[in-house]
Parts: structure tokens; sequence; C-alpha cells
């Protein structure tokens, strides 16, 4: 059994929704007791109730411990145990105080007042734990003219400006989408707590790190920010073009909605895609004889590759360019992605085993993108169920005894059972698929996942 | 000629007093994701040396550059990348360079490469050879898509890595093709992830006493970004798209008087808060008071919000929602940016005088630390400008050796 990096350090997860939760499962899987702290009554800001489309629950079935059984929630929060408190109660506030006190690193992503109010801000944490490391994330960050501004990355991404860079040709503005900005926040948490987990063991000091995801989108921007600066240039809409490159695009292949990309940056990579496409006179049209004419005549250049690929399969027509040098890869789906032979190769995918009740089985999740030579990452525990954890942390980490905790559990302060929440009125995939919000529903994807538990009916 | 003590401690070697202020690295990146994984080490005060191959990192000729002149010292990614750093040359086809870049190897904790994996023995940067020189050494190797698996040796650019991610089917708009993100953003994930698991890699080394090889895929990096894709995939079979052409107005860019906004019903507040303040009756009615309602009703709520949108400019409707917490946001502009009183006060740019390339305002730090932020601001440097000093102080080389070595063309 390795000794994983992490292991041994505690991390009290205060966090909800997609950033800093996903952030805290990494700390996890790297070896750190992380402990997600819940309210049985405050679970409609996290994710274990789905969104406004509802789910994903396995199987697309909420049932009754639909709390047990959401997609996202999991990935998100895997490797973790569950703490439930209600920190609107003296004795819930009064043991997170103690469970913080014996914590390396707290994470949390409340508007400033929250913390503030509850007295857990960074000076007041540090008076619990002096050398704790603590995040705070927001969207704007703890001061400045926006700090109370609330923030989700789907209204931050366009406000740190990608949508002056990011679009078809000629504009509007697009997105990335995908709470893109919310990612950035993840890395740079992990980036951050690392940094000062090094900083604490050389120096014996704490520090607070004041995570602005506004600050961090716009730092992913710096480079259109400089052509501004330096040249004047608001935006640049290029679809899937390039400024120098071409042919740089998106091909249609076989199939509904299949495409391929294609990059040539040089003419003698040029000159292999004139071969392979079996029209090797190609390469002496004058019109595309070098890089700049090739811009220059992207139109024409880029309908004669759309008629080579559009009958060709999307994986085929990438295998056959990179054999010969040239940068082509599919654009792949999630489905396509949980049955991609490179990562399957790469085992990116963890499989993880649910408990018994919750009937959600083993499912394939996303991993990591990096790996370490000297110790493998073992598979993660599944997310925590619903404060799972309590009476080990009630009880062995804090020392609290059974009348203490009979006490919490009658007036509310624990739970193992959501008391805020209906029984969601989930948007059926079905219903999901008429609206545009899904594309298509695989009727097999439990077959190609080969998925052996017994769905929920 | 002696450098004074002054000068010693203001170049960018210097100790800064960071959070990583111990750490010593070679940056052996090319382009955009070593370099970027480099310079967030420099920003928490790493020391940091990029070692360019003698015509120089290939970053330095990409555009677009400042003044729009192709310059190897003009490169705006290479401006923004290399700030913190100190720059040496060094030809790693040549024996002779091989043995000084493993000389160098025995002075640094983290090594950060972006080679193709196929060329690593070529260059000296093999398992055996590193570790024979330092054991104690991290090295940080960053590909398209990993050092195994059957597309370890493809090529690939921004745009190839983000298709075969995943992430690239899920944005634009469904019914046109995929769209990438831009500026390089596979590269820039990359780049920080790669941080982040090199310091993981350092801080087990604090107890193990061994480095080792940290291996970052580029496009896994972007794959990790599909936390709701997959997990409907996987959940329900269901598969997620792009934005859907028509009815999906909420959380996505809609046109306003002067620009584009994104109007949210998400948050703690009513929908009506969003009506009232878009200032339509229409939107109160009971097909939209639910999220489950504004979703069936998609078209019409569309409709109704482009007409109220025409009323508003895009900055006072993002302030006057915001203030009533509803989580708006609004498409910026470079300029916008700039003059953005928040980002001002915050001091989150900062005035970096590049002696060729001339002076700008560069986002500063990702973070903002209780300790006060270390990032000091040097320029991005002069191709090789501080080889001497590094090979006389680190390698302690005499200056007759270092022009011979010159004059063999190894530095």
């Amino acid at each position: 059994m390795v000794n994983l990096p992490l292991k041994g350090l505690r991390v009290i997860d205060l966090s909800r929704v997609f950033a800093m939760p996903y952030a805290a499962a990494f700390l996890a899987d790297l070896g750190a007791e992380v402990i997600k702290v819940e309210g049985c009554a405050f679970l409609s800001a996290d994710t274990r109730l789905g969104g406004p489309f509802g789910g994903p629950w396995a199987d697309d079935a909420p049932g009754e411990l639909h709390y047990e059984r959401n997609g996202v929630f999991h990935v998100l929060n895997r490797g973790k145990r569950s703490l439930t408190l209600d920190l609107n109660q003296a004795a819930g506030l009064e043991t997170l105080k103690k469970l913080i006190a014996t914590a390396d690193i707290v994470i949390e992503n409340f508007t400033p007042r929250v913390m503030r109010k509850f007295g857990l801000d960074y000076p007041n944490l540090r008076a619990l734990r002096p050398d704790v490391i603590m995040v705070s994330n927001t969207g704007y960050g703890h001061s400045g003219p926006f700090s109370n501004y609330g923030a989700m990355a789907a209204s931050l991404e366009p406000t740190h400006g990608s949508g002056a860079f990011i679009g078809y040709e000629g504009g509007p503005p697009n997105k990335i989408s995908n709470s893109y900005t919310d990612f950035l926040a993840s890395w740079t948490a992990l980036y951050s707590v690392m940094a000062a987990l090094l900083y604490r063991t050389r120096t014996g000091k704490g520090l607070w790190i004041d995570l602005a995801m506004y600050q961090v989108g716009t730092a992913f921007m710096g480079e259109g920010l400089l052509d501004y600066a330096f040249n004047g240039r608001a935006n640049r809409w290029m679809g899937n073009r390039h400024d120098v490159h071409a042919p740089h695009n998106t091909y249609p292949c076989k199939g509904h909605d299949r495409w391929v990309t294609i990059a040539v940056t040089d003419d003698s990579e040029w000159r292999a895609l004139c071969a392979v496409i079996g029209n090797p006179e190609l390469a002496e049209d004058v019109r595309f004889i070098d890089g700049p004419s090739r811009l220059k005549h992207q139109d024409a250049l880029d309908a004669l590759i759309c008629q080579w690929t559009t009958p060709l399969d999307q994986y085929e027509v990438a295998h056959r360019l990179q054999a010969v040098g040239v940068a082509a890869g599919p654009v792949l789906d999630a489905r396509d992605l949980f049955t991609d032979p490179h990562l399957m190769a790469r085992k990116f995918f963890d499989h993880i085993e649910h408990s018994p009740e919750t009937e959600v089985g083993c499912r394939p999740q996303l991993g990591r993108p990096w790996s370490f030579s000297d110790f493998e990452v073992p598979t993660p525990s599944a997310g925590p169920r619903l404060g799972e954890a309590n009476n080990y942390v009630l009880r062995e980490l804090l020392g609290l005894g059974e009348a203490e905790i009979t006490t919490m559990t009658e007036q509310g302060v624990i739970g193992t059972t959501p008391t805020d929440a209906p029984v969601p009125i989930p948007v059926p995939v079905a219903e999901q698929l008429r609206l545009g919000r899904l594309v298509e529903l695989d009727p097999l994807y439990r077959q190609r996942l080969k998925l052996d538990s017994q769905p929920l009916k | 000629m002696n450098e004074t003590n002054q000068e010693k401690r203001e170049h960018p070697g210097a100790s800064s007093g960071g959070l990583l202020s111990n750490v010593r690295v070679l940056d052996l990146g090319q382009g955009v994701s070593g370099p970027f994984c480099a310079r967030l080490l420099a920003d928490q005060g790493a020391e940091v040396i990029k070692t360019e191959p003698l015509e120089g990192d290939l970053a330095r000729r990409m555009g677009p550059f400042a003044g729009d002149e192709a310059h190897s010292e003009k490169s705006i990614p290479f401006l923004y990348l290399n700030t913190n750093k100190r720059s040496i040359t060094l030809d790693l086809s040549t024996a002779r360079g091989r043995i000084l870049l493993h000389a160098l190897v025995r002075w640094a904790d983290v090594l950060v490469e972006n080679f193709e994996p196929k060329l690593r023995t070529s260059l000296g940067l093999d398992d055996e050879s590193l570790a024979a020189a330092n054991p104690r050494l991290v090295t940080t190797s960053i590909s398209n898509f990993g050092s195994t698996g059957p597309y370890s040796d493809w090529k690939a650019t921004d745009l190839i890595t983000s298709a075969i991610s995943g992430l690239m089917y899920h944005s634009g708009n469904a019914d046109r093709e995929p769209l990438r993100s831009a500026l390089s953003q596979s590269l820039y994930v990359a780049g920080i992830n790669a941080a982040a698991a090199t310091l993981v890699a350092i801080y087990r080394r604090l107890s193990t006493g061994k480095g080792g090889r940290v291996d970052v895929s580029v496009a896994e990096c972007m794959t990790a970004h599909l936390v709701q894709a997959s997990a409907s995939y996987a959940y329900t079979g269901g598969l997620r798209g792009r934005r859907p052409a028509h009815g999906a107005p909420l959380e996505e860019l809609m046109p306003c008087q002067d620009g584009h906004v994104v109007v949210s019903a998400q948050g703690s507040q009513p929908f009506n808060t969003v009506a009232d303040l878009i200032g339509l009756e229409e939107l109160k009615g009971p097909m939209f008071a639910s999220a489950e309602g504004r979703i069936v009703n998609g078209e019409a709520l569309e409709h109704l919000i482009l007409d109220g949108l025409a009323h508003w400019k895009k900055n006072e409707l993002f302030h006057a929602a915001n203030k009533q917490r509803l989580v708006f946001g609004q498409a910026q502009e470079p300029a916008e940016l700039y003059s953005c009183p928040h980002l001002n006060e915050r001091e989150f740019f900062a005035s970096v005088n590049h002696p060729v390339a001339g002076a700008a305002k560069y986002p500063r730090d990702l973070i903002r630390l209780s300790e006060g932020s270390f990032a000091t601001r040097h320029p991005a440097p002069i191709l090789g400008a501080h080889t001497t000093e590094v090979f006389r102080e680190i390698l302690a080389l005499s200056d007759a050796e270092i022009e011979q070595l010159r004059s063999l063309a190894v530095i």
C-alpha cells in the first residue's frame, strides 16, 4: 500500500456546487482526508439534489434515495467523508469550529458576508488553528466594488472576456460553456493549496487564499488583453480558423453531427495531406503553394477538404492524417470518450462502486489528467452518503459522548436525510431530448459501459 | 565585470520571499503549456531558468506580436508566458549541451518540458539520464495526449487537443459546427494542471527524498472539465450537446442594446426579481415560475427576454442585476477589462516594461494571498540574456570556458 502524498492532511470542505468541491476531490484522490460539511436543510445549494434539469440520476430514476443517486455530485465528491451540521444552530457552529481546530486546510465558496456572519473568516479561523490554509473562492474576490456580487461560471465566462475571442467568424461573442470558469478555479485552488502547503512546511505559517474567479478567468485571457494593449485589437472571432495557418478547421464526417479537426502548420504537412486525399497535384496548385496563399484561399481550401472528409469516418480521417504526420483529431462526444481506445489504454476513468442501498452500481467517472511515476492513485471511494461520517467525526475525532450525539440528532443539528427538499420533479431525459437540451439518448449506454447492476425501476 | 549586490537582488532569479522561494526550476518548455507551468511556479517565488535552443523558444515565433512586427522579442504569447524568468541558451542536440544540461539538473528541483515524448531520449531527458544526474529531480512532462497510449505520438495543436478532449463538441451552437475555445486554452489548462501536479511531487519528495516524473496530458486536462456531460451519459445515456438554436435564453449570451449579457435565473432570488428587473409583466406568468417551466417554455421566454433586453445597456443591467443578487454577466472586451474599477482596485494589472517590446499592463497573478502577492514583475527575458551569469554562478565556469562554448555554438 503506497503512502499517498497528502496522507495525514485533513481538509474541511465547506464548499458547494462545482469549482471547489472538485478541487477538494483531487486532494482526496491524493490521500488527504476530506470532510465535506453539508446541512440537511441546506442541500439545495449543492449538487446532490440536481440542477434545474434534475439529475442526472442513475438510469434517470431519482427514487427515494435520489440525493444519493446524482451523477454530477458523485464525480465532484468522490473520496470524501460527509458530515452534516446545521450551522444556524449554535451546537452545529461550535462543532465545526472544533473540527476546524484539527484541520490543515479549509475550503469554502460562500459570499464574503456568510463566513463573517459565522465568525469563520480568516482571522477567526486562524485563532482556531494558527497554521490553517484557507481557500475562499468567490466570483469577484473579497475586496473591490464587486465583492458582494454573486456569480456562476455561465455568467462569469463572458464577463472575464472570453466572448471577445470565441465566436464563429464575424461574431457575435460565443462561449466555451460547460462551466468553464469553474474548472479554471478548481485548478487554481489545487495549485495554490499545494504552494501554500510547501510554504507552511518551510515556515510553519498558514495562509489565506482569496480566489476570485473573475481574476483567474481574466488571467487566462492574458494574451488577448496584451494584443489589445500593444496593438489595439479588441476581438478576434475566427471560428475554428487560425490567424496564420491553413487549413485549420473542423470538417464534417460520416454520420450525424460527426466532425474531424485538421491543422496544417507547414508546407511539408500540406503536401502530405494532399497525398492522403489522393490529390498530389493539389500540392502544386498556386493558390495553396505556401502558408500565406493557403490562408488567402482558405474558403476554397476548406471546401476541397470537406468534400474529402464528408463520406469518411471521423476516426479514419484522423488516423490516416496522423500516419503521415499531419495534426488531426476527431471531435469526441461523451460516449466516444468512454469508449476511446487511448483513454482506455491509459485507464483514465475510475470505475467506482456505490453502496448497495443506493442501487447506483458501478459507474465510470472522470479520473485525473496527470500521473506520477513512483506511485499510483488508487480508485477513490464513491461520493459519500449524506452524513455517513457523523459518528466518525463526532465520536472519534472530536470525542463527543453518546448523549451529546443523541441530542444533536434530536435537535436536527445532524442527520442523514434531507429536510429542506421536496423530491425533485425531474425533466425526464426524453423531454430534455425533445427540447434540445440533450442531443441523443443512447438506449445501449449500459451495455457500452458494461454496467452490470440492475437499473432502478 | 562584477555585478553589484543591488543588481543581484533585482534579477528575476533572486529570492523573492514567495511561497516557493526555495524551489529551483529548469524550464525547457516550448510554446505555451510548459512555459505557463514554469511561470506559475515563478509567480509564487520559484527561481526559474528558462533553457532555450539557440534559435529560442518556439513561442518567440508565435504571433500576435507587439506592434504587429514579427520579432523574437515581441511575441505576445512569449512576453506573457515568461515573466520572472532568466533565459539561457543551450543546444541539446550536442553532447556537450546535454552534459551542461545535466550539470544544471543537479542544481534544480524541477525540470519542466513539453517535447514530444519520443524525443526525450535524444535530448537527454529520459528517466535514466535525469535520475543519474539528480535522483531528487521532479521532471514534469506535458504532452498532447500523455506519454503512453495509442495517441501518445500524435501531433496536435490546441484545436486538435480540444477536439479529442471532448470539450469542443460541447461548445458553440447546435445548428453549427463545434466551436473551439481561443487563446490556446487547452495549453493553459495543461500548464496550470502541470504546476499543481509538480507541487504535489515536490511535497511528496519532502517525505520520500525521491523525485520522479509527472506525466500530464493536455487533452485529458480538458476532458476533466466534462463533469456534466460525462455524468449525463454514464448515468442516463443522455448525450449533451451545444447550445440549442432556440429556446435557451438563460445562462447564455443574449443581445441587448449595446452588446451581450447573460441573464440568469440561478441563485437565491425568485424569478419575479428577474421579471421586475427586465421590466416585463408577461415574464411573471405561471409558465415561467419554475425552473422546469422555464425550460419547457423556453421559446416563449426567449422572445420576451429579447424584447426586454432591447431597452438595456449591458453594463447598467450587469450592476442593477447583481445589486439585487441576480447572477448576471456581460460580454466584456479587453478595453473594458483594463478599465474595470474592480480589477483596478484589486491591483490586478501590473505595469511591465520590456526593453524591446515596450511597456504594457499585464494580468499579474491568479490569486491574492494574505501574505501579500509575491509576484514581482520582471519582463520576459531577452534570448540568452542570462547565459553568462547562470553558467558562472551555478556551474562555476570561467569566462574562457563560457567563451569556448559560445564559439562551439553549444550556447
